[in-house]
């Protein structure tokens, strides 16, 4: 088994797990996010009744169920991450393919989420909630299928050349998979149970 | 490999999540706020265990807690 185990020097500021790189990107990303979120409410203010109203049409459950999906996600990456420090390629390789599962699912529910809308007219242009709603969701998304490739890329290496895996290539697209868990966390509260 | 501590935050993080959609479905008084408290522990959750956060240097976990702390006072006070 030739997976190269670097020592982690975690505590170093320097080597954050998941890479600084990757560190500094999530920290934009949660800025991005938290302030067009915040700007959501901003506009609430003005149209408190609307944004209550459209809120309602939106389908909790679906929200809650996409939430748990990322968060099993969530659970296997860790797990694929765990296996691949102890040179577990077998076991690594079948959590990445459940943490991809996951993700396929969360994309479906969302696919499902979005026919409904748009059957419903509540498309982009309806109203200043919905505005919102597409922009975050779908920018969420289009991180989600990011994620997707990169894993699918891991798994490639996993399965075709396992003896050029480097775990701190996979730890980086866990990070990366792992922000698209905390982004939804932030989105969901907020746009899902709160207006 | 130690699996249970995953698991149990796995498990936790499931029950926070019932509970969110639970109390947004409930009459409470301060609905808003205890359902940003529980995003926020999820959002600490995932990056302190899930992330291995925990295990970084106090720079980086400062880092994430300001943030949290910024746009939930925000979203709050707003």
């Amino acid at each position: 088994m030739s997976t190269i185990i670097q020592e982690h020097h975690s505590k170093n500021i320097l080597y954050p797990p998941g890479g600084i790189l990757m560190w500094i990107i999530i920290y934009l990303e949660l800025i991005t996010f938290g302030a067009v979120l915040i700007a959501m409410v901003l506009y609430s203010k003005d149209e408190p009744e609307l944004f209550h109203q459209s809120r309602l049409q939106l389908n909790t459950t679906f929200g809650a169920i996409n939430t748990l999906f990322l968060l099993v996600s969530g659970f296997f990456m860790a797990l694929t991450v765990g296996a691949l420090k102890i040179n577990n390629i077998p076991k690594s390789k079948l959590y990445l393919k459940l943490t991809m599962f996951g993700g396929f699912l969360f994309l479906g529910l969302k696919t499902v989420e979005y026919i409904d809308k748009i059957d419903a007219g509540l498309t982009m242009g309806y109203n200043t909630f919905f505005s919102f709603y597409w922009m975050l969701t779908l920018f969420h998304v289009i991180h989600v299928l990011v994620g997707l490739v990169i894993l699918a890329s891991v798994l490639r290496t996993m399965i075709k050349k396992p003896e050029k895996l480097i775990l701190e290539d996979v730890e980086a697209s866990a990070t990366f998979w792992h922000m698209c868990d905390l982004i939804w966390l932030l989105l969901f509260p907020v746009i899902y149970l709160i207006f | 490999m130690k699996q249970k501590p995953f698991l149990y935050v796995l498990i936790a993080l499931i029950a926070l999540t019932l509970l969110s959609a639970m109390v947004s479905n409930s009459e409470i008084v301060y609905a808003k706020e205890l359902i940003m408290i529980l995003a926020a522990l999820k959002f600490l959750a995932v990056a302190f265990y899930f992330m291995e956060l925990k295990q970084s240097n106090r720079f980086w976990k400062v880092l994430l807690v300001s943030f949290l702390t910024i746009f939930i006072s925000l979203f709050l006070i707003i």
